[in-house]
């Protein structure tokens, strides 16, 4: 079934519904509202008679039934009985013997004189003192005969009713169906060939536009993404182009070589390119793994200034061969983090690696942790060249290495993944100028939020 | 003195390589091409060593190890993996294995593994004589005193570290990842020679002075101390 058609009929069923309630509740408070005033009616008249009875006697009695059959609608029934329950006088053809009966009001079938059959009707019998009966009441099928043409009517209004819902439904229908129609048509578009389509906003804000400005946000995503995509796939060719041909080119020459040694060290350059094109690419996937929050369940707390101090004492000899000295001042207390301990060592050794890469020439390589209630900063700090503001975002992209003629097996990765562990852990990583030089800082909060997988 | 070894790879061209390698330094080894069968020959117990690839046809290499974990079956285990992040590392070790080796590995970074595996195994079941000595080197692991030719060196603790764990697999290659992950218990690849500026600074306050030294480069391998 159409989705159009589905939402006419749940329009023109809901109109249904709602008014089938609104029209039960008006027929029911009709009714009481009828039985009540019949009720009314029936105990009114007795109460009458009665009180006739009570101070003019038997012979007020009868001149009151009189003038109430005179004067009375046609569905009064009145009859005073002697106590065989034979009719002394009144309206009453057939009535039921007061035998069977006790005092007080109730409902009985009555047929009255000149009528053709015996009626439902509400009645008051009351036995006087002389011992006859006093019948009076009103017959109940005459007297909410309204109730019929109100029922036709409520009816009538319940057709109308759900007709126009259905009417409403198809109209509603049409209008969704072509709102979200313009918004399919662009998605269309999109798979068939044009990722720049977006969707037109009507202006009015309403949740259809909020709806299509969610798909132009998720489109602008998608395309950023896909550029991202495409620089990756084409530095990841080129930086994997120059080892492969730097490889190709030695096993080529050794395969050539005539003198053993020649051919030892052509070999070794061999087995040297080949180990940094499998570097690439290990880091390769060791950023998409992590970006794919694979390591989440190894998160246990651990303290942040042990780590780091162990990695500065182990870079320390490094830094020590390239003319810089690496200092680490530990915090006097513990500091706790929720975290992966060894993609954090990776991602803090890729930071101190890069410092002293990269800032050496600067001659002092700081390293810091600043403890937070809510969040920890571990900031490198170098007096290198540093990085131009405008090219810090280059820097954080993978194989984004600023200096291109640098042959180095660094391939400008170590950045990019140290900021994708930093997201894995719900934080970020900051460069800044250190004026000279370059401080990077992973800003990382001390318990990241359960995110939902 | 050969040992017993089973090998579990589905790769064929990797496991006759291996196979062939691992008869020529004298062990005697058994192969399987899934993970269900080499469950079912690693189950008698009677392997010095398995080594496990961790994708493998039918049943994979982790649930393989948990299995004879499961069963009580304490035989040392190196996995092998093309699976290389540190999270994947990590996992691999928390099931069970006593060693992770990732994909493509030279086949001197897996001998001096599975050297270093039997040689604990060796150490586990022989008498513990705590004192190590290597040639005129003498470590003493209790009081972390480290004397050559009878005079005292001073290392710094994590030079001690690494000088005990050599000494532990004396006359063995000794490998970088190795020493990154059994001395620093780090299991990421560092972009900077960092091992090998330790063992130089090492190597001169070991071998400095003396005529005969017993630090040894490898090469394409590691390192290798001995007499």
């Amino acid at each position: 079934m159409p989705t159009t058609l589905r939402i006419a009929l749940l329009a023109g069923l809901l109109a249904l519904l709602s008014n089938l309630a609104v029209i039960g509740f008006i027929y029911g408070r009709t009714h009481d509202e009828a039985v009540a005033s019949l009720h009314r009616q029936v105990v009114e008249q007795s109460k009458v008679l009665t009180d006739v009875y009570r101070t003019g006697g038997k012979a007020s009695l009868d001149e009151a039934i009189d003038d109430t059959l005179a004067y009375a609608d046609p569905q009064t029934a009145v009859g005073l009985l002697d106590p065989s329950g034979r009719e002394l006088k009144g309206n009453l053809a057939e009535a039921p013997s007061p035998q069977s009966m006790q005092e007080g009001y109730r409902s009985a079938v009555i047929r009255l004189r000149g009528q053709p059959s015996p009626h439902q009707a509400e009645i008051v019998l009351s036995k006087l003192p002389s011992g006859e009966w006093l019948i009076s009441g009103r017959l109940v099928g005459e007297g909410l005969a309204f109730r019929a043409t109100l029922e036709r009517s409520l009816l009538l209004a319940l057709v109308v009713a759900g007709l126009l819902g259905l009417l409403c439904g198809v109209i509603l229908a049409h209008y969704v169906a072509r709102r979200i129609g313009n918004i399919a048509a662009v998605a269309n578009r999109i798979t068939a060939r044009d990722l720049s389509q977006r969707v037109p906003l009507s202006g009015a804000g309403d949740s259809f536009d909020r709806l299509g400005m969610q798909i132009n946000a998720m489109l602008d995503r998608i395309s950023g993404l896909m550029e991202e995509l495409r620089l990756l796939t084409d530095s990841l060719a080129h930086d994997l182009r120059s080892p492969a041909s730097r490889l190709r080119a030695a096993a080529h020459a050794a395969a050539e070589a005539t003198d053993p040694a020649e051919q030892e060290e052509l070999l070794g350059s061999v087995v040297r390119n080949a180990d940094a094109l499998i570097r690439i690419l290990s880091t390769i996937l060791e950023i998409s793994r992590s970006e794919a929050l694979t390591g989440r369940k190894q998160f246990a707390w651990f303290d942040v200034s042990e780590l780091a101090a162990e990695l500065a004492e182990m870079y320390d000899p490094v830094a020590d061969e390239r003319g810089a000295s690496l200092r680490f001042d530990r915090p006097s207390r513990p500091v706790p983090l929720f975290g992966h301990r060894q993609l954090l060592a990776q991602a803090l050794s890729n930071l101190i690696e890069n410092a002293i890469r990269y800032g050496s020439a600067g001659g002092e390589i700081d390293v810091l942790v600043r403890p937070g209630d809510k969040q920890i900063r571990v900031e490198v700090a170098d007096r290198g060249p540093g990085i131009p503001l405008d090219r810090r975002e280059e820097a954080l992209r993978r194989f984004g290495r600023l200096d291109s003629s640098r042959s180095d097996e660094g391939a400008g990765l170590g950045l990019a993944l140290a900021q994708s562990i930093a997201h894995l852990h719900e934080g970020e990583l900051l460069l800044n100028d250190n004026q000279p030089g370059l401080v990077t800082t992973l800003r990382l909060p001390v318990h990241p939020p359960q995110r939902a997988r | 003195m050969g040992r017993k070894i089973l090998l579990v790879e589905d790769d064929r061209e990797t496991a006759s390589y291996l196979a062939k390698g691992l008869t020529q330094e004298g062990h005697s080894v058994e192969q399987a091409t899934n993970g269900q069968d080499g469950l079912f020959r690693a189950t008698d117990g009677s392997f010095d060593l398995i080594i496990l690839d961790r994708m493998l046809p039918v049943l994979d290499g982790i649930s393989v190890l948990r299995a004879l974990r499961a069963a009580h079956i304490e035989t040392p285990v190196l996995i092998l993996s093309a699976l290389g992040s540190v999270g994947d590392r990590i996992e691999g070790l928390e099931c069970g294995s006593d060693d992770y080796l990732v994909k493509p590995f030279s086949f001197a970074e897996l001998l001096a593994r599975v050297n270093a595996l039997l040689r604990r195994r060796e150490a586990r079941v022989g008498p513990a004589d705590h004192r190590l000595t290597v040639g005129d080197l003498e470590i003493d692991p209790l009081s972390r005193t480290v004397k050559r030719a009878g005079k005292k060196l001073e290392l710094k603790p994590r030079e001690y570290l690494l000088l005990e764990y050599f000494a532990r697999n004396e006359g063995r290659v000794v490998t970088r990842t190795m020493l990154l992950e059994q001395v620093w218990d780090y299991h990421f690849d560092p972009g900077t020679n960092v091992i090998d500026v330790h063992v130089s600074r090492l190597r001169r306050k070991l071998d400095e002075g003396f005529e005969k030294p017993l630090l040894h480069t490898v090469r394409g391998a590691g390192y290798m101390l001995a007499a």
